[in-house]
């Protein structure tokens, strides 16, 4: 018997695995993203999820991985100024190297709000993982203002969200700090 | 005679025994190759039905889809989990992430060329008694020092700021100039020369003009550290080369000073019909 009908059925097995595992995360993540619940429902949950554990030696404890990881969402948002307050993805493609998902963000930034949506491609090659962004759409309050708007346009078209989020957040605090002061002198 | 005849035997059927055994083991391993394959090919199918009966369950229903089961509060918490995590994620693309420690805060610093997000750097900071680094993995050409000790004590935020502002630029400098490499090497004549800090270049390259090839060299330096454009450039050819040459180099030093270096050489092609 030779080798080459093992190979056969290894290279198989080697695949199938492969899909079945892109098939179970496809799962997961349309099961994420198509689900909400509400804050009400969240604390309803931890409520009972604490009676349930009570007296139970857990690995892992829910309730406390949430908190830390609310804690570092609230601290970056205080300390950015930059508030998420909605923020929605659908992952339209998955394969072994290559996952690309449609991402919706809102949120302001001091007093001035925002509206996003892009496309985010990540790429796995040999080394590391790449990171691009396309198709990126930005609304933005106070876009009526030409020099807002001429900078808008240009960050849309060369995909720059890094910049955007950059300068928007000295622009935010520049137009706090004009306002504030205007306020004073009234 | 005999004896000789009967040892014979003995090995012809030990050999015998050995490759039955060999075939009944490749046999076995064959067969249960087998069957995993048809138990896999099964669970794939499986999961398959399931993820198209919930791609036909999204389509079908407007808005959001709502669990049909009540869910536990387990679940629940897991995917408000998920969905807290995915959102810190999105804070990465913002260019300024982190999360808090024990003594402190662990910043993280994201760079990006437009739409490409290129390398990371971490800043450890320690918060009692005073603000400190305790740990970085920015490189010793950027003056992190010089910066901490501006604006560290006094606003941490501003640091931050003016810190990605210098990472940014390097790593787009950085950019540039490998793009070029990658896409233009054919038009670069020997190596193209830089530093570590990607603000100062100093390359040869190719030029056509009327069937003639010419060979400019190239200098450019980035004197504000936070730019991504140079604030010098200076293109010198031969001394032979005609008048139409030199005003070329003249265009082109005007265009460096505008344009990323690689968008600048990628309209050379565009342009260089119009030349000639």
């Amino acid at each position: 018997m030779d080798n080459s009908i093992f190979q056969v059925y290894e290279d198989e097995i080697q695949s199938l695995e492969e899909e079945i595992k892109l098939l179970a995360e496809k799962y997961e993540d349309s099961q994420q993203e198509s689900t909400f619940f509400s804050d009400e429902e969240i604390l309803m949950s931890i409520k009972s999820y604490q009676t349930e554990i009570k007296g139970h030696e857990f690995p892992s404890n829910l309730k406390a991985e949430l908190e830390t990881l609310e804690t570092d969402l609230s601290f970056l948002m205080k300390f950015t100024g930059i508030q998420f307050t909605n923020h929605s993805k659908k992952t339209v493609e998955k394969t072994r190297n290559r996952t690309v998902q449609k991402h919706r963000l809102s949120g302001n930034c001091h007093s001035l709000s925002f509206q996003l949506e892009f496309q985010l491609l990540e790429m796995q090659n040999k080394e590391n993982v790449s990171v691009v962004i396309n198709d990126l759409s930005i609304v933005m309050e106070s876009g009526e203002n030409s020099d807002v708007s001429k900078f808008v346009s240009s960050t849309e078209e060369s995909g720059n969200l890094l910049t955007f989020f950059r300068s928007f957040s000295s622009y935010a605090e520049w137009y706090e700090h004009r306002r504030c002061t205007f306020l004073h002198f009234k | 005679g005999v004896f000789a005849h009967l040892e014979m035997l003995e090995v012809q059927s030990h050999e015998a025994a050995v490759k039955q055994v060999e075939m009944e083991q490749q046999e076995e391993k064959l067969a249960r190759l087998k069957a995993t394959v048809q138990e896999l090919r099964l669970q794939r199918d499986k999961l398959q039905a399931k993820v198209d009966l919930q791609q036909k369950g999204q389509l079908c229903k407007e808005g959001v889809m709502l669990p049909l089961a009540q869910p536990s509060a387990q679940a629940v918490l897991e995917w408000k989990i998920k969905s807290v995590k995915a959102m810190l994620q999105v804070f990465y693309l913002t260019g300024i992430s982190g999360k808090l420690t024990k003594r402190g805060v662990c910043f993280c610093i994201s760079t990006a060329y437009e739409g490409t997000y290129l390398d990371s750097y971490f800043l450890d900071l320690l918060t009692e008694p005073e603000v400190q680094i305790y740990r970085h993995s920015v490189p010793v050409f950027i003056p992190l020092e010089q910066i901490a000790k501006k604006y560290l004590q006094t606003d941490i935020r501003r640091f931050l700021s003016v810190l990605s502002d210098h990472l940014n630029a390097y790593v787009r400098r950085r950019y540039q100039a490998d793009q070029l490499q990658e896409h233009f090497s054919d038009q670069i004549e020997g190596k193209l020369q830089r530093n570590s800090l990607c603000n100062l270049l100093v390359f040869n390259y190719n030029v056509s003009s009327k069937s003639k090839t010419f060979l400019f060299n190239m200098r450019l330096l980035y004197g504000n550290l936070c730019c991504s454009l140079p604030t010098e450039v200076i293109i010198s050819c031969t001394p032979d080369a005609p008048a139409s040459v030199a005003e070329m180099a003249a265009a082109h030093s005007d265009l460096f000073r505008r344009v990323a270096l690689h968008k600048a050489f990628r309209s050379f092609s565009s342009t260089e019909e119009r030349v000639d």
